[in-house]
């Protein structure tokens, strides 16, 4: 049936009169629904089982609130300083985050529970009848909106007045065009035009400021700690990770903390053993950048940019973890496995006459890291 | 007294006369070898018994002939030269059993130990003396070789090891077939000697690189979060995060999840 008859409604003195059933009939009858089954599942009061089902549903209940104030007790009196692991208090405090999880855990589902079964036993089992509305709406209302529709276009009259027509249209294309620009204009503009900014790709945290040097300094744990890096502190086969250091930050906490933080300073320097170093061939360019079997190569992988900290000294090979490149420390660290196609970026590195520790001579001669669109090479 | 020590013959006046020389000279010698500082002599290696050096070339020749050589010189493609190998790695090496080595491969993995302490004992006082000494373990033994900074001991590991041996020790993968280990069950001494003297692909980290007091602190860290210890309430699932909790989540967590929707929407 395509069309329904809309069922003759009750006045208001009728209505008056109606109960609550005869009302819930009449509701179900205007949306065209009909309730076929709609009982009480326990009809009989105070049967075992509708005691059983209560004392279920009120057990769940009851569980939850027991465990709620267990959570709180847990959470105010557990001991919850940290223990070191050889301490005999150290189960006690291990077990403080289990037990906050299994307490409220247990709350929130024996209320979860508890609903659900009181909903499964004691409300009704609920059977109605709807009507199904197949195919278009009626004619009559098909006809009436197409006119509202119609009359809402045509009445206003921006047919009729072309000025407003015209500076609606350049009004509303001039908006469109200013919002979709605002995503590709960033597309468009250089972001390398001041290549001498030294927080740009081209350069790193080795970068020389005009004369002063650039020390090799190694990572103690303590970040205001400054310890420098003398040759005979590396046996042969040894690699140490290195950050670089001025004078002049010695007394500047923030910058020798700065120094190890900063994502583009670590550098490898590795000492390869006699034998090996025997074996070494030069990038052209870069014959002098080691000093005697020391080589220092940047930890920034070329390819996405890990730390490639894995230093095989057998092979030397350095493996990146996170897509297995491997660059050969003998051959210029060139990537002999894995996605990476470039080399890894290596640090000219000398020994300082005066101090007798580890200098750097300039920045590396070519930015580290991934490749960038304007990137030449 | 005086009347009677006024010598009586000439002989006697002499002899007494050497008598208090020789008196003063001895005198004169024991204050100057009491007084003097000692001068620094270049103390020998305590000179092994001849017999451990005997039973250790006994050992050598049974043992590790076939790949390091007969005189340590090492035979190429099977073992390196253990010239100068020093008591650190031989130890290390045969304490945890990985030498000597049954099978060439990517690496000698960790097996039980076949040389007793005392034939380990045997093997080092041979290679010292036919080799040369190397490096030496340290004088002190298990729960002294822990630092009293494990936090510390903790940057540095993370600086220098969690790359190969991952952040709680767990072990990681290497090239071609290689892996760096897990460090449960090893005892300080093994680690000590370990970042001593850097086995098989592990880099070597001298006591300047890494002083003896770093190190312990690293070994505490590593004792810390190894064999059980960094698991505040609850299973570790081998410790690897999000890749074996991912798992457990789906298999037992998904599945429950199913059971419990399946029940919500059954019939009473």
């Amino acid at each position: 049936m395509s069309e329904d008859k809309t069922p003759e409604l009750p006045s208001d003195e009728e209505l008056e009169r109606l109960d609550r059933d005869e009302l819930l009939k009449l509701g179900g009858k205007l949306d065209g629904v009909e309730l076929v089954e709609y009982p009480d599942p326990f009809p009989v009061k105070g049967t075992r089982a509708e005691k059983r089902a209560e004392r279920l549903v009120a057990f769940w209940f009851a569980l939850a609130g027991l465990a709620s104030l267990a959570f709180v007790v847990v959470m105010i009196f557990w001991p919850a300083k940290y223990e070191p692991f050889d301490s005999d208090k150290h189960l006690l405090y291990s077990l403080y985050t289990p037990m906050l999880g299994v307490t409220l855990g247990l709350a929130v589902l024996g209320v979860g529970v508890g609903v659900l079964l009181y909903t499964k036993r004691f409300l009704p089992h609920e059977v109605a009848v709807q009507d199904r509305h197949d195919g278009g709406s009626a004619e009559v209302d098909k006809k009436t909106v197409v006119a509202h529709l119609a009359d809402a276009g045509t009445r206003n009259g921006i047919a009729r007045r072309p000025a407003i027509k015209r500076s609606l249209g350049f009004g509303v294309g001039a908006l469109g065009l200013g919002i979709t620009a605002v995503p590709l204009v960033g597309l468009l503009r250089n972001p390398h035009a001041q290549s001498g900014n030294k927080d740009g790709l081209l350069h790193t945290g080795w970068q020389h400021v005009g004369k002063e040097k650039v020390f090799l300094r190694r990572a103690t744990g303590d970040a205001s700690e400054v310890v420098l890096v003398r040759p005979e502190d590396l046996e042969a086969s040894a690699m140490e990770t290195v950050f670089p250091f001025r004078e002049s930050e010695r007394h500047d906490h923030e910058a020798l903390v700065h120094a190890l933080k900063r994502s583009d300073n670590p550098v490898m320097l590795i000492r390869l053993r006699p034998e090996d170093a025997m074996k070494v061939v030069q990038h052209a360019g870069q014959e002098d950048y080691h000093y005697g079997d020391y080589y220092a190569y940047t930890k920034i992988c070329s390819h996405v940019g890990c730390p490639t900290s894995l230093f095989e000294s057998r092979t030397n090979r350095i493996l990146c973890p996170c897509h297995q490149s491997q660059f050969d420390a003998l051959q210029y660290a060139k990537p002999v496995f894995g996605p990476a196609t470039r080399k890894l970026a290596q640090l000219p590195i000398t020994v300082d006459p005066e101090t007798g520790y580890f200098i750097a001579t300039s920045d590396f001669n070519e930015p580290i890291g991934p490749a960038y669109w304007e990137r030449k090479s | 007294m005086i009347k009677k020590l006024r010598a009586r013959t000439k002989l006697r006046r002499r002899l007494a006369g050497l008598l208090a020389l020789a008196v003063a000279l001895v005198s004169v010698g024991a204050l100057y070898s009491v007084l003097v500082p000692q001068p620094q002599t270049a103390q020998a290696q305590d000179v092994a018994d001849p017999a451990t050096v005997r039973a250790g070339k006994q050992l050598f020749d049974n043992t590790c002939i076939t790949c390091h050589g007969a005189n340590l010189e090492g035979v190429k493609g099977r073992g390196p030269s253990l010239v100068g190998i020093g008591e650190a790695a031989i130890y290390f090496q045969t304490s945890t059993g990985r030498m000597p080595a049954v099978v060439q491969g990517a690496q000698a993995e960790k097996k039980p130990p076949v040389l007793t302490p005392e034939e380990i004992d045997q093997l080092i006082a041979y290679t010292n003396d036919a080799g040369g000494a190397g490096v030496n373990m340290p004088a002190a033994q298990g729960e002294e070789l822990r630092g009293g900074n494990p936090a510390r001991g903790g940057e540095l590991f993370r600086l220098n090891c969690a790359s190969c041996h991952n952040f709680t020790g767990r072990g990681g993968a290497l090239s071609s077939g290689k892996s760096a280990p897990a460090l449960d069950g090893v005892d300080e001494a093994t680690i000590y000697a370990a970042m001593l003297t850097g086995p098989q692909n592990m880099p070597r980290f001298s006591e300047r690189q890494l002083s003896p007091t770093e190190k312990k602190d690293i070994i505490t860290y590593v004792k810390s979060v190894t064999d059980g210890n960094n698991n505040p309430g609850g299973n570790p699932i081998g410790g690897l995060g999000p890749q074996s909790e991912g798992f457990i989540a789906f298999l037992i967590g998904m599945v429950a999840l199913v059971g419990v929707t399946l029940w919500i929407g059954s019939k009473a």
